[in-house]
């Protein structure tokens, strides 16, 4: 993976420092709140309902065992020993005191980590891929670009007061598990059919309280072009995208204003211009220097068939359920994919305690495991197993209660913090999914319906992505009670496609009702195999609005 | 419709209510409730504490009284009391 050079080392260094200096300035009383809140926000401080919280940055979710112990250890010692994954790949300590957080901040600096820009008008955390490096299906592993953006992005003067947030994620192959499509820029890497790898660029999807799908506005940008493209894209959103109403700012509107035509126009004469300069050409050997960083592991020539592995899945029902869901092809023969499922059934969605995270680094060191990867689905991935190792890692992951066997299934819901813990949401996420997933935790129940994604927000800005779960769930306030809208049909996939609101909400009692209502319509209308989502999409809203709703 | 005013301590981030005499308290049960005609000169006046660097972020929420409890008519402000009802060893809840 990456190493900070010496730039990277002093810069995250330094804005601890910096930090500590304006956490004494504001305690002394020489910085009022408001000129300190846009200073802690900087360094991902927020103030949530309960107390001060601190979100990390996990550059394209990507995490060595040093650096989860050391989250592990931060957590145990500065807040309360967890923390919580987030759809952004990063992670988030709910309990920060101010005093520490410099400490804290020191403490992420040590292992190359920090909290820069996981607030604020600029460009995000850059999201990837979880099966980068790995994928059988990968034409490059994304973390490359995504570093490349990273270094680009980092403090960019010009792009650091935009309109309003920037969203960025980026695929290594077709097949989309970083839900580009509802990113301000999504990208996806392709080769064309000279055989060159270059970028397809997608602007202006999100979701939020006016959600869309991105629209392509490079079909196939060069690998040299694509600052100069990317520069180009930013710098009419910044010049052009609204300031004046907060719920406008973002990108995605200032695309459906002025349509994605006139957008392209623009930014083709804004790439023009920056051609010219010259100046933004990515050099060959920068992008060979990075692509080092992430060169595969050194990969064993192993037969495709391990008789040992495919015993264990047969003499074990419990494995091999686990190897079903939670297991991955990877590009290597004799390689897996192994996904770790923060979603064991009552849990918190993507919770991970300061013993867990321990666990799973000595888990990483017991099975050679270099890097860890953090999904947007709010699990973790361990990218390169051994599938002669994959039973022995199973027993080990069970006895910390990490072997859930439902990747991708019903039980494996995204939610956002919700009521429990955000200061803007309007009701509660966290027991909505886990009353959902204790109605579901039949395993054979979960099978037999397949890959079902319900994906909870606790209010309209989305962090859950409700509108793109197969079942989408929103949490609003109907007059100081909690309310829940169901939508279906939506996805986040490479088939992306936005959920519809079915009908009236319910309350926390009727919602988990109402979803298992739903999906009982769709066991009664499925043909073979099918999906839930293409099941719905076949037969529209009408048959699952008809039975939920007669009642 | 009576009010309570609350906020954040600026350290450590605690939720915290106002009571008139014994200033700002950490119970819910503890805080003065406002009647309509104070609320807003108490929210006024609690600009005083954030400028002493005691608190930050003050605003009122209504609660109505039962059988002499404080309870807030909205669940955010319930839960904010408590601490998360997801994890009940967190929070004031806990103690």
């Amino acid at each position: 993976m990456y190493r900070y050079d010496e730039f990277d080392a002093r810069l995250v260094h330094e804005r601890a420092e910096q930090f500590r200096g304006q956490v004494a300035r504001r305690l002394a009383g020489e910085l009022t709140e408001d000129e300190f809140k846009p200073l802690r926000l900087m360094n991902g401080l927020y103030l949530q309902l309960h107390s001060y919280m601190l979100r990390i940055a996990i550059p394209y979710g990507t995490l060595n065992a040093r650096q989860l112990r050391k989250l592990a250890f931060i957590a145990r010692k500065f807040d309360r020993g967890y923390g919580h994954f987030t759809t952004r790949q990063n992670l988030q300590l709910h309990w920060a005191r101010l005093p520490d957080v410099p400490d804290m901040l020191l403490e992420l600096a040590e292992v190359e980590m920090h909290c820069l820009q996981t607030s604020g008008n600029c460009v995000r955390n850059i999201t990837a891929d979880p099966f980068a490096g790995a994928a059988a299906d990968e034409i490059e592993d994304p973390r490359i670009l995504s570093e490349i953006l990273r270094q680009w992005s980092t403090l960019h003067p010009e792009f650091s007061f935009l309109p309003r947030k920037f969203k960025i994620a980026v695929s290594g192959s077709s097949a989309d598990r970083a839900a580009i499509m509802v990113h301000d820029i999504g990208i996806e890497i392709l080769r064309n059919a000279r055989g060159e790898i270059g970028y397809r660029v997608f602007v202006g999807g999100g979701l939020g309280r006016t959600p869309f799908i991105g629209h392509e506005i490079g079909s196939f940008v060069p690998k040299s072009d694509i600052l100069a493209f990317l520069e180009a894209v930013m710098r009419v959103y910044n010049e052009s995208g609204r300031r004046d109403n907060i719920h406008k700012a973002r990108i995605k509107i200032l695309v459906h204003q002025i349509g994605i035509e006139e957008m392209r126009r623009r930014v083709e004469n804004e790439f023009a211009e920056i051609k010219k300069t010259g100046v933004l050409q990515l050099p060959q050997t920068e992008m060979t220097r990075i692509a080092a960083y992430f060169a595969p592991p050194n990969f064993a020539t192993l037969s495709p068939a391990n008789a040992d592995f495919e015993a264990a899945k047969r003499d074990n029902r419990d494995f091999a359920n686990w190897v079903k869901t939670n297991i991955h092809a990877h590009k290597i023969p004799g390689y897996a994919i192994a996904t770790i499922s923060l979603k064991a059934i009552g849990e918190t969605p993507g919770d991970c305690s300061s013993d867990e995270m321990d666990g799973i680094a000595d888990i990483m060191d017991a099975f050679g495991q270099a890097e860890i990867r953090v999904t947007h689905e709010q699990n973790l991935v361990l990218p390169h197993m051994r599938e002669a190792d994959l039973f022995a890692l199973w027993q080990r992951l069970a006895a910390l209660n990490l072997a859930t066997a439902n990747y991708g299934l019903v039980t494996d819901i995204i939610a956002c913090p919700g009521l429990d813990y955000c200061d803007l949401a309007n009701a509660r996420s966290i027991p909505i999914a886990t009353a959902i997933a204790k109605r579901f935790a039949d395993l054979e129940r979960q099978h037999d319906l397949g890959e079902l994604k319900i994906k909870i927000s606790g209010c309209i800005n989305a962090c859950g992505h409700h509108h793109v779960g197969h079942i989408g769930i929103l949490g609003v306030d109907r007059k100081g009670v909690e309310n829940y809208q169901i939508l279906l049909g939506g996805s986040g996939a490479e088939d992306a496609s936005l959920g519809e609101i079915l009908g009236p909400g319910f309350d926390r009692e009727g919602i988990v009702d109402a979803v298992e209502n739903v999906i009982d319509t769709y066991k009664n209308l499925r043909s073979d195999s099918e999906r839930f989502l293409d099941t719905y999409r076949r037969v529209g809203a009408q048959p699952f609005k008809e039975r939920l709703y007669a009642r | 419709m009576p009010q309570v005013l609350t906020a954040n301590r600026l350290v450590v981030g605690e939720v915290v209510y106002w009571n008139g005499a014994r200033g700002w308290v950490p119970r819910l049960q503890d805080a003065e409730v406002l009647a309509d005609s104070e609320a807003e000169s108490t929210l006024a006046r609690a600009a005083e504490w954030v400028q002493k660097r005691e608190v930050v972020a003050p605003y009122l929420f209504d609660v109505r009284l039962e059988h002499g409890v404080v309870m807030p008519v909205k669940v955010r402000e319930a839960i904010r009391a408590a601490g998360p009802t997801v994890r009940l060893d967190l929070g004031k809840q806990s103690v």
